[in-house]
C-alpha cells in the first residue's frame, strides 16, 4: 500500500444493500483502501447492526425487500447516526424527498451506478463531520 | 280539453231542447248533442289512453335516460296505437344497447387505467433493475484500472478493460435515455421549479462540458445574457447535455466550435446551442425531433446514439411549458433553440409532498 493510503484513518463502514454483488464490490474496494466493512444484505440485519455498533459511515440502499431504506430511516432516532448515512440508490428521488432527507440530516444521496472514486470521496467527507 | 268540448256540445243541445218551441226538433237536437258529446268523450279517452299516455311515458323515460344513462324496466305497453308501441319497443332496444356500450366503455376504461398503473410500476421496476447491475460492472472495471489495488495489467488487458469501461458508460447513458423517454411518454417526468439565473445554468453546463470539449479539441464558448427564470435547472441542464452531445458528434474534426448561451424576450428566455457542423437539411429538420430518428440511419453509420436525444429534449422542454426548434442550413452549422417562460403559469407541477414518498 502506498504511504498516502496507510496514513488515512481506518473507517468503519456499514453497507446495507440487498444486492450481494454491489456489497461485495464496494467492500472489496473499501478494504483495499484499508477500511473496515460490515455487510448487511437485508434491512432488518442492517438496522440491528446499526443500532448496536458505531460506524463512521453507513451506506444505505432504499429499495429492499421487507424492511426497506425508508422504514429504516423512520426507525433511526439518533441525529448522529442519521448524519452518517449516505443514501445509495438506483431509484429516482424527487426534489421534495431530497429536501425531506436534508431535514433529517442526510446530505449525501448517490445514484447507482456511482463512480467508486466519488463514493470514496463522499465516505471520507462524511466521516470527518 | 275534450271533456270540456263534449260538455259544451251537450249543454248547447240541452239549451236548444229547452228554448226551442218544436218538441221534436228539441229532442232530436238533445239526442244528437248527447251522441256527439259521448263520441267526443270516448274519443278523448281513446286518444289519452293510446296516444298521450304512451307519449308521456316515453318522454319520462327519455328524461330518465338522459340523466343516468339507464331506464327502468320496460313497462308492458299493450295499449297505445301500433306505431307508438313500436316506438316504445325500439326506444327500449336502443337504450339497452347504449347502456351496454357504456358499461363496456367503463370496463375498458378501468382496464386501461389498470394497465397504465402496471406500466408505471413496470417502468419504475425496470429503471431500478437496469441500473443496479451496471454498478458492480463499473465498480470492478474501475477497480481493475487502479492497478495499485488489484495488481498490474499488461497493455492488452488494460486495453480490454478500457473497452469494457467505454461500453458500460454507453450502456448506462442508453438506459438513462430510454427511461427518460418512457417517463416523458407517461407524463411522469419529475419537474421541480425554482427561481434561477440563466447565467448560472449556462456556467454549470459550460463547466461540465469543458473537459470533454478539450479532449475532443472543440472550442466551447458561452455567450449569455442574465435573466431570472422560474424553471427546473436539472432538466434544463439535461436538455443542454443532449444538445451538446449531439453537436459534438457533428462538428468537424479540426476547428470544431460550439457556442452555448441565452437571451431574454418579453415573457421568456431563449437558450441555444450553436455548432459549426455540416448542418441539417430542411427535410431532416422535419424529422429530427421524432423518436429513434437518425440523420444517418444506416447500420454502417459512424455516429452513435439511441436516436432518443432530441425527442427527450423536446419532451422535457414541453414539460417545462416551452418550445424547441432548430435553425440550420446544409454546410453552415446548426443552432438549436429552446424558449422557456420566465414565470411559471401552471401550478400543477408543484406537488405537495408531506412525508417521504416512495417513487
Amino acid at each position: 500500500m502506498s504511504d498516502s493510503l496507510s496514513v488515512k484513518k481506518e473507517l468503519a463502514v456499514l453497507i446495507i444493500d440487498d444486492n450481494e454483488q454491489i456489497t461485495k464490490m464496494i467492500s472489496t474496494f473499501l478494504r483495499l483502501n484499508n477500511h473496515k466493512c460490515i455487510i448487511a444484505n437485508d434491512g432488518k440485519y442492517g438496522l440491528d447492526t446499526l443500532q448496536k455498533e458505531r460506524f463512521d459511515v453507513i451506506l444505505l440502499d432504499l429499495a429492499m425487500p421487507e424492511l426497506d431504506g425508508y422504514e429504516i430511516l423512520e426507525k433511526i432516532k439518533s441525529p448522529d447516526k442519521l448524519s452518517r448515512i449516505i443514501i445509495l440508490t438506483a431509484s429516482n428521488i424527487t426534489k421534495e424527498n431530497q429536501k425531506k432527507f436534508k431535514e433529517i440530516g442526510i446530505t449525501t444521496i448517490l445514484q447507482k451506478p456511482v463512480d467508486i472514486d466519488v463514493l470514496l470521496e463522499k465516505i471520507t467527507t462524511i466521516s470527518k463531520c | 280539453m275534450f271533456g270540456v268540448t263534449s260538455f259544451i256540445i251537450f249543454y248547447m243541445g240541452f239549451l236548444s231542447f229547452i228554448t226551442t218551441s218544436d218538441k221534436l226538433i228539441g229532442t232530436i237536437m238533445l239526442g244528437f248533442s248527447g251522441i256527439v258529446s259521448l263520441g267526443t268523450l270516448i274519443g278523448t279517452f281513446y286518444i289519452s289512453r293510446n296516444i298521450t299516455n304512451p307519449i308521456d311515458e316515453l318522454i319520462n323515460k327519455m328524461n330518465e335516460f338522459s340523466q343516468n344513462n339507464k331506464t327502468t324496466k320496460e313497462t308492458k305497453t299493450s295499449h297505445g296505437i301500433h306505431e307508438l308501441q313500436y316506438l316504445h319497443k325500439n326506444f327500449h332496444k336502443m337504450t339497452g344497447m347504449v347502456g351496454k356500450t357504456i358499461e363496456k366503455e367503463k370496463k375498458l376504461n378501468r382496464q386501461l387505467q389498470e394497465m397504465d398503473k402496471r406500466k408505471i410500476e413496470f417502468m419504475s421496476m425496470m429503471s431500478h433493475e437496469l441500473k443496479t447491475p451496471i454498478m458492480p460492472i463499473l465498480g470492478y472495471v474501475q477497480l481493475l484500472k487502479k492497478q495499485e489495488l488489484l495488481g498490474e495489467l499488461n497493455d492488452q488487458q488494460l486495453d480490454a478493460i478500457n473497452e469494457i469501461h467505454l461500453a458500460t458508460i454507453r450502456l448506462q447513458k442508453l438506459i438513462q435515455d430510454v427511461l427518460t423517454a418512457q417517463k416523458i411518454d407517461l407524463e411522469k417526468l419529475n419537474i421541480t421549479k425554482d427561481t434561477l439565473e440563466s447565467n448560472e445554468v449556462i456556467d454549470l453546463v459550460y463547466k461540465a462540458f469543458s473537459p470533454i470539449c478539450k479532449i475532443k479539441n472543440v472550442h466551447l464558448e458561452k455567450n449569455s445574457e442574465n435573466h431570472q427564470i422560474v424553471s427546473d435547472s436539472d432538466r434544463i441542464c439535461q436538455v443542454f447535455s443532449n444538445l451538446i452531445s449531439n453537436a459534438l458528434e457533428f462538428v468537424p474534426e479540426h476547428g470544431g466550435k460550439i457556442e452555448i448561451g441565452s437571451y431574454g424576450q418579453e415573457e421568456s428566455v431563449v437558450f441555444f446551442v450553436r455548432d459549426n457542423g455540416h448542418g441539417i437539411s430542411f427535410e431532416e429538420q422535419q424529422n429530427i425531433f421524432k423518436k429513434f430518428y437518425q440523420v444517418d440511419a444506416s447500420l454502417k453509420r459512424k455516429k452513435e446514439g439511441s436516436g432518443l436525444g432530441l425527442s427527450i429534449c423536446e419532451g422535457i422542454v414541453k414539460a417545462l411549458d416551452g418550445k424547441i426548434w432548430v435553425e440550420s442550413r446544409v454546410n453552415s452549422g446548426a443552432t438549436f433553440y429552446f424558449r422557456l417562460p420566465k414565470k411559471t403559469i401552471q401550478l400543477h407541477h408543484l406537488s405537495n409532498c408531506e412525508t417521504i414518498k416512495r417513487i
